[in-house]
């Protein structure tokens, strides 16, 4: 058992629910069970109220000792010559575990954000961007706008806590939200997003409106007058608002552009960006982030030099003969589905589609164990507290065992 | 257990030692007096004919945080350059993968193997110090630190523009020490990083930033004042404004003068020697930049030399590097404002003998090596990676070190740039004992290392030694023997056994009562809480790993 701090007054803790990494949760524990105090944000809730679960590992879906669940995990590794650890759900130090553990089995490595993940990849790979982080939101932004969605599927507490609040060189009052997207009918309060003016549009007219948008802000004249349902007149008036701001923040979520090619689209929008820079001053917002993504990429990218996704994974994907799923953060969130064996190192509570050959449940970080994060913007990372009691060992410590045996 | 190194030709300038035979004996990671006769010795190297010197340090390589990550993840061509050979490739070490980005493991490995056995982060944006601290831990073999950047965060300049006391701008000087675990401090482009923010797009030293209302040279006088009276031993680093704009010199002339004598290290001052003359209105003011260097005896300076291949730059100087963006080989690049705090540029570079340019700053580095007289105020650096990966320092110490081979690489550059460069007339090379200097008593006296960089009782037992070449660039690319904390660790170059160094840091005292400022600062501006921003001992031991060590000026 390890020792921790566990008590019944307010904790404060880090919540990995999603890629904002709010640090500002306050948690109580009664009775070993935790409970949020605040914020209302579902996700949160969701990840910190999460039930203690059946603390047992299993072989073919029997329980099993710790010790044979890990001997029959070294022992599908050890037979596989094509594995693929997938998933990826931890954080830096259960990663960089995973990353010594794959340079003895060279498996490929997919996390389970990948699709997503290479959409903003490639953009950076190819033109580069020009980027900014939550804290210059917060303080400078006087226009943002929103392409996709309102952001809200995804990070819950964007408005209430950077744009509904004064910064240091700009008034809540005014900022200027736009949206070009779908509206998430939450029904989350935010002042900034009740003024916000909404320019209704599927995600998939967005490669032509991000081009005609670019081509506007360019100067260009153009004959039409609607572009997939939108005004040119209004993307006009939005071209003019980007080049008045002094600071304009354009935002996306990778996860919401899921058609084909979306990275031209995410490229016109950084695009556009560097035409403002010429002029004025304007940045890119990728959001999102969940399931510890930006922390594998970057851990990744450190450790063998190179992006995470950045192989031809697909090949790996389809080849693969044992599959490794990792999945601390999510327990709703199940493995693809394979002919293969499977090993399943997650959260207490995981759920499952298909029955795995080996599962092990190992401590969330953030929740059952300590542990590090990447925000989504990665300029900000930020230590998890073991916020309740448990003996579940890290991914780290399973990995190391599963090592020795190899 | 006590090793003995016999017979060493010692090469240790912090004890006046000029190629003195010499043995030296070591016990539990330290170098120890020679003990009394009872006292069995359980391993002894002879070291006859061989020269001996401390482990090199580096004092300027960017090893860890997130503009080089970003630079490794833009660029997946740097896959391509392992099948490099000359001329495309850098010329490296033996073992280089010829990737100016290497990972963490890698650059742990290539250091130690030229016999390097410290390197330091010049630029920690403090907001981003935990990615540093975690790069860095996952870097092997070798000792390594940093300096955190101020004075583009908008908490000092805000004190500054309040006309904060100086007691106000100490007590946050050491607090960011502290909390970014850093050994220095650093200033990027004074106040220029903040002024892009609000579209400034070039800052001159007594130019105002457009929303403080003050000026770089305000702010350099402030910092330097903060880090000499806080005794830090590590003087403010200063990459100055204007960075590798043409006519710059001037600029790094006034900075000079900025701290009122205080000590000022200025660096990668190559990129920052740029004069206007000539057709092509770009020309060397390394002379200038020399002789004024060679006065003022409060300036320390790092060249941040360039060497002809692919590489990328990777600046906190998100001003100047949007302006450089243009030149981008590949073409992309990366600018990030972040958090109030610093900003970010990567922009990769491909430097060229038969560029005009390209060529001249190559000549430019040279001739401020070649006319700085002091060796103990100019160090040997590439500006790891933006002037070049740091494995090619064996290949800069040998256009150092002689003057045949430097004057064949120089006519070898482009005509016109060699019309314009004076280098052949500087026919000076570099002795062992100069080299020793400027790569370890310097570096260590620099930076502060109580038992870094030399050979001395009680040192770090960091200890290189290597068979005298005519080839110089054979020699200190493949020692014979590295030792770290006592251990053999490479052996003809190779790496025979894996360590993991400390981190050095140091912790000036300061009024705990900042925090009452700081806390509801960061509760109404910051998106963190202020305690997350600090960087505990625990995180960097990283369970046994990693070990810091406090250094204290004076000890």
């Amino acid at each position: 058992m390890k020792s921790a701090n566990i008590n019944t007054f307010p904790i404060t803790a880090t919540c990995p629910a999603c890629g904002l990494l709010c640090d500002d949760i306050a948690l109580e524990n009664i009775n070993h069970q935790l409970k949020v105090i605040k914020p209302n944000c579902a996700k949160t809730v969701a990840f910190f109220e999460q039930g203690s679960g059946e603390n047992s590992p299993q072989i073919a879906g029997k329980p099993a000792t710790l010790q044979s669940a890990i001997l029959k995990a070294a022992e599908i590794l050890k037979q596989a010559r094509k594995p693929i650890f997938t998933g990826l759900g931890t954080d830096v130090q259960g990663f960089r575990a995973l990353y010594n553990l794959s340079q003895k089995t060279s498996p490929g490595l997919s996390h389970m954000n990948a699709a997503s993940m290479a959409r903003n990849l490639k953009v950076l790979q190819s033109t580069g961007w020009q980027t900014t982080t939550l804290t210059e939101v917060k303080n400078r932004a006087d226009l943002i706008v929103c392409f996709g969605s309102d952001l809200l599927n995804h990070n819950v507490r964007f408005f209430e806590r950077f744009v509904d609040v004064d910064g240091m060189f700009v008034t809540a009052k005014d900022r200027q939200v736009i949206v070009l997207g779908e509206s998430s009918n939450q029904a989350i309060k935010s002042d900034a997003m009740q003024a916000a003016s909404v320019l209704p549009c599927r995600a998939t007219d967005l490669p032509s409106i991000t081009m005609v948008l670019r081509a506007l802000v360019a100067g260009k004249q153009l004959k039409a007058t609607e572009i997939t349902g939108v005004k040119v007149s209004d993307l006009q008036t939005l071209a003019d608002k980007l080049k008045a701001a002094k600071y304009a923040v354009l935002a996306w979520v990778a996860k919401d552009l899921d058609f084909p090619h979306a990275e031209l689209t995410i490229q016109n929008i950084t695009e556009t960006l560097a035409i403002l820079n010429k002029t004025t001053r304007a940045a890119g917002l990728p959001l999102g982030g969940s399931d510890g993504d930006t922390s594998a990429n970057n851990a990744n990218t450190w450790l063998s030099g190179f992006a995470l996704n950045d192989d031809a994974l697909n090949d790996k994907f389809s080849e693969h003969d044992a599959m490794l799923w990792i999945n601390s953060f999510s327990p709703e969130k199940t493995s693809p589905k394979t002919d293969k064996p499977l090993i399943i190192l997650g959260n207490i509570n995981s759920q499952f589609e298909q029955t795995p050959d080996v599962f092990i449940p190992i401590a969330t970080p953030g929740l059952d164990s300590s542990g590090t994060l990447f925000r989504v913007d990665s300029a900000v990372i930020l230590p998890l507290k073991k916020v309740r009691e448990n003996d579940l060992l890290t991914l780290s410590e399973i990995v190391r065992e599963i090592e020795k045996l190899l | 257990m006590i090793t003995l190194l016999k017979n060493g030709k010692l090469f240790d300038p912090a004890r006046n030692k000029n190629g003195v035979v010499e043995d030296i004996y070591m016990c539990d990671g330290h170098i120890i007096a020679k003990p009394a006769g009872a006292e069995k010795i359980s391993q002894t190297y002879d070291l006859t004919g061989k020269i001996v010197m401390a482990g090199a340090i580096d004092m300027h390589s960017h090893i860890g945080g997130g503009k080089v990550n970003i630079a490794r993840m833009m660029l997946p061509e740097f896959r391509e350059t392992i099948k490099y050979s000359e001329p495309e490739a850098h010329i490296c070490t033996p073992n280089c993968a010829h990737n100016a980005t290497p990972t963490t493991t890698e650059t742990g490995f290539r250091y130690i193997e030229m016999g390097y056995t410290a390197a330091f982060e010049p630029a920690i944006l403090p907001i981003n110090a935990r990615q540093a601290h975690l790069e860095m831990a996952d870097t092997p073999m070798i000792d390594k630190g940093g300096y955190a950047m101020l004075g583009n965060d908008d908490y000092f300049l805000r004190l500054l523009s309040n006309n904060a006391d100086q007691k106000a701008i100490n007590d946050y000087v050491a607090w960011t020490l502290h909390a970014t675990q850093a050994i220095g401090i650093k200033v990027v482009n004074p106040g220029g990083i903040s002024a892009f923010k609000f579209n400034q797009r070039r800052l001159n030293l007594d130019e105002n930033n457009v929303h403080y209302q003050v000026t770089p040279r305000d702010i350099l006088k402030s910092l330097s004042r903060a880090v000499n009276e806080l005794g830090i031993a590590k003087p403010l680093h200063v990459h100055c404004n204007n960075l590798g704009a043409a006519g710059n010199f001037q600029t790094t002339l006034d900075t000079m003068q900025a701290s009122d004598g205080v000590a000022l290290h200025l660096t990668h001052i190559q990129f920052h020697s740029y004069g206007l003359e000539g057709d092509k209105k770009f020309s060397s003011a390394a002379a200038q930049i020399a002789e004024a260097l060679n006065k003022n005896k409060h300036i320390t300076a790092d060249v941040g030399q360039i060497l002809f291949g692919q590489t990328v730059t990777a600046s906190g100087d998100s001003m100047m590097q949007h302006l450089n963006a243009k030149y981008a080989n590949p073409k992309k690049s990366v600018i990030m404002d972040v958090e109030c705090d610093a900003g970010c540029g990567v922009v990769p570079f491909k430097y060229r003998d038969q560029n005009y340019i390209n060529a001249l700053q190559w000549a430019i580095g040279l001739e401020l090596f070649l006319s700085v007289t002091d060796p103990w105020r100019i160090f040997l650096t590439t500006d790891h990676p933006n002037g070049a990966p740091f494995t090619s320092y064996p290949h800069l110490i040998r256009l150092l070190m002689d003057k045949t081979f430097r004057n064949e690489a120089f006519a070898k550059l482009n005509l016109d740039a060699q019309a314009m460069s004076n280098l052949p007339s500087l026919t000076r090379e570099y002795s062992l004992y100069e080299i020793a200097i400027m790569t370890r008593a310097g570096a260590a006296k620099l930076i502060g290392l109580n038992n870094c960089g030399h050979l001395g009782a009680g040192a770090q037992a960091d200890i290189t030694v290597y068979t005298e070449q005519a080839n110089k660039e054979a020699m200190f690319g493949t020692p014979d023997y590295v030792f770290k904390n006592g251990e053999l660790v490479v052996k003809s170059g190779k790496v025979v056994k894996v360590v993991w160094g400390a981190t050095h840091v140091t912790k000036p005292a300061f009024d705990i009562g900042v925090e009452k400022n700081l806390k509801p600062y960061f509760d109404k501006y910051h998106t963190i809480q202020c305690d997350n921003f600090k960087i505990s001992d625990n995180e960097i031991a990283d369970n046994g790993r990693g070990k810091i060590v406090v250094n204290t000026k004076g000890q």
